[in-house]
């Protein structure tokens, strides 16, 4: 090598050390400025909900609150102790966990059978089962309203938690099948035939050997189905009413069906309510979430 | 102790014929390897005798019953297969109980067939550990434990080596061997590794295409591979296979090598015709590397002057390809033996030893 290559490789060692940096720190000044910007409603709603009606009325959406004040999710909680007219969270929060935690567990467990029979059991057709339900995937919520409200009607659950438990199940399984199926391709057949030679049986198979190791796909499965469920509208404002409505509802006949001057921060204490419990699965299960998601074959 | 037969079994996939009219009979004890190139049906062979795979057409028995929709679990079965195929969940011993606990064993008898079975295979330390956690002969001894504490009458094993490195291979054929020395079981082995099926099999089942092709002790199919699939399949390096005619002459039958046809004739001499030879007759001549030496080793070797183009030193060994005429042979040789590359060394080919194909149909004549 000669002095002048010597040279050159120097000059490139110092040049790429610098890029290098410099990328790094605009890499992270770009993820600081998207944080920022997801972050920023977040941080008004938080910001308006403990502000007292005047503060905001002040104008700026930006500043800290004065002095910090919890009567506006007390109120969006517990209501005002109206006689009438007072809608609040607290009943529709409850109607939404009954629904919620059955749908859930429903339908992934369903899933997880469905996803199991579908690749370790092969039968004729299969394919064109599992095509039947990656087809339920794309078929969108509108398009079933009507036939799930007649089903409901003939079934006797309409307006009611349990009718919506049963709509988000049935809905639901196309997409807890559509996961546990492409989990369960990757483990090996040959685990289910030596359980086959040792004696078990369909059931047995599927409780002893495959649910334990699915812990990823069902993380991923139960983060899935909670996040739809809970966040769901459409389902919940057309299938009940009243007394039986999802907390989304309740949010919605809370925030736009007052007569009175508009509560901003009690709508914004509502609204960050009602998005709470998805936050804390995000929060608990989020590291899983993606495990799951690229979890790759199990090492028998 | 059991005896397996298998009559005219045929199977397929949709279109595909995998398996045509299989025959096979094992008897009590034996060891047969189902041995054949990828594809050739041996492992759906194996599944269909495990009971896994249905039968299309023709009858799988067990001690002369017929066991073609009898579950896997009641025919007295158990199976070693190639990913191992331990239950990831459950520790090691919970493995080898698995099946035991599926039969309502008693405690004793679990206990008991573990501690019995979990030190004949040195996994004794080992379990309370995940699959996870062991290396692959580990895996490989735990998954054999699994299968032996059931005490089956038939073993079935699915390419059960082919996961490990080279090493622990030969390491854990010896014991698969000795195992089958000490518990006298029958065994049917899959795999397409000649090595493997040399030294394990008391008879050798060559596959190829959904049929078999040859069946016999391991020295019958490698000594007189009945066509020449056989011949070419079993042996590392391979056989030589030459074509050539058929020639009738004062000095008795002797073959000429397509190339050459005027030239050297390779005479015949101690060659024994399974059918009856026919002058011009395209054939195949076929011999292995070790049957070409410097030596004389038999009265009807034929002396050669061949030029070796390319020497490969194996270890022990050496392989050196020689220009046979137009075609190139390779001749297996103790490294003692000076080559040279580009000049020409006398050679004798153990004719004896050799086997002739009809080119036709590669049927042995």
């Amino acid at each position: 090598m000669t002095a002048a290559d010597l040279g050159r490789l120097g000059a490139l060692e110092r040049s790429t050390a610098l890029k290098r940096t410099l990328l790094r720190w605009l890499l992270f000044l770009v993820l600081g400025v998207f944080a920022l910007y997801y972050l920023a409603p977040m941080y008004v709603m938080v910001v308006t909900s403990l502000k007292s009606m005047a503060e905001i009325r002040q104008g700026n959406l930006l500043t800290l609150p004065a002095e910090i004040n919890f009567e506006a999710w007390w109120i969006a909680w517990n209501g005002r102790g109206y006689e009438a007219g007072d809608v609040f969270l607290r009943p529709y929060f409850w109607n939404s966990v009954k629904m919620v935690v059955p749908a859930v567990i429903a339908s992934t467990f369903l899933g997880a059978l469905n996803g199991y029979a579908l690749t370790k059991w092969r039968f004729k057709g299969d394919n064109v089962v599992f095509l039947l339900f990656l087809f339920g995937c794309f078929i969108p919520y509108q398009a079933i309203l009507l036939p799930m409200a007649r089903t409901l009607g003939v079934l006797g659950i309409s307006n009611s938690v349990n009718g919506l438990i049963l709509v988000h199940t049935v809905y639901g399984l196309s997409f807890t099948t559509l996961f546990f199926r492409n989990f369960f391709v990757s483990v090996p057949n040959e685990i289910v035939k030596a359980a086959r030679i040792d004696g078990a049986g369909f059931f047995k198979i599927f409780f002893k050997v495959l649910l334990p190791i699915s812990g990823p796909i069902i993380v991923v499965t139960v983060i899935w189905q909670f996040t739809n469920i809970w966040n769901d509208f459409l389902f919940g404002s057309s299938f009940s009413f009243g007394d039986s409505a999802p907390v989304q509802v309740a949010l919605n006949n809370m925030v736009l069906t007052s007569t009175s001057v508009k509560q901003y921060n009690v709508d914004m204490a509502a609204a960050f309510i009602a998005g709470l419990p998805t936050l804390l699965v995000y929060i608990l299960a989020g590291k899983y979430f993606i495990r799951g998601l690229t979890a790759g074959s199990v090492k028998g | 102790m059991a005896t397996l037969s298998v009559a005219n079994l045929t199977k397929s996939f949709g279109s595909t014929k995998v398996l045509r009219e299989i025959d096979l009979d094992v008897g009590d004890g034996e060891f047969v390897v189902l041995l054949g190139p990828s594809g050739c049906g041996k492992s759906t062979l194996l599944n269909i005798i495990a009971g896994l795979e249905t039968v299309d057409e023709g009858d799988v028995r067990i001690d002369g019953h017929i066991v073609n929709n009898v579950e896997p679990k009641d025919r007295n079965i158990a199976m070693v297969f190639q990913s191992y195929a331990l239950y990831p969940a459950m520790t090691v011993r919970e493995n080898i109980l698995f099946g035991l606990k599926q039969r309502r064993a008693s405690k004793s008898q679990m206990s008991e067939s573990l501690e019995r079975f979990s030190k004949m295979l040195q996994v004794d330390h080992l379990l309370d550990r995940k699959p996870a956690q062991l290396s692959g002969g580990q895996r490989q001894r735990v998954a054999m434990g699994r299968a032996l504490v059931r005490e089956p009458h038939i073993f079935l094993f699915d390419e059960p080596l082919s996961n490990l490195d080279a090493k622990l291979r030969v390491e854990m054929r010896q014991e698969i061997r000795k195992l089958h020395d000490r518990l006298g079981t029958t065994m049917i082995y899959v795999t397409h590794d000649q090595v493997e099926a040399m030294s394990l099999a008391t008879r050798i089942a060559v596959m190829n295409e959904g049929i078999i092709q040859q069946i016999g002790t391991p020295l019958e199919i490698y000594d007189t591979p009945n066509c020449v699939f056989v011949a070419d399949f079993v042996g590392a390096p391979s056989i030589n296979l030459v074509g050539g005619k058929l020639h009738n002459g004062d000095d008795g039958w002797s073959f000429v090598a397509d190339h050459h046809e005027e030239g050297v004739r390779v005479p015949l001499g101690g060659y024994v015709f399974t059918t009856a030879p026919e002058a011009g007759h395209g054939i195949i001549l076929g011999i292995r590397p070790e049957h070409i030496s410097v030596q004389k080793h038999s009265e009807q070797a034929q002396p050669f002057e061949l030029e070796p183009t390319l020497v490969e030193l194996t270890g022990y060994d050496q392989n050196v390809t020689f220009d046979f005429f137009g075609s190139e042979i390779v001749g297996r040789m103790p490294r003692t033996t000076k080559v040279e590359v580009g000049r020409p060394m006398p050679l004798f080919l153990d004719i004896n030893e050799a086997s002739l194909f009809d080119r036709a149909t590669g049927k042995r004549i």
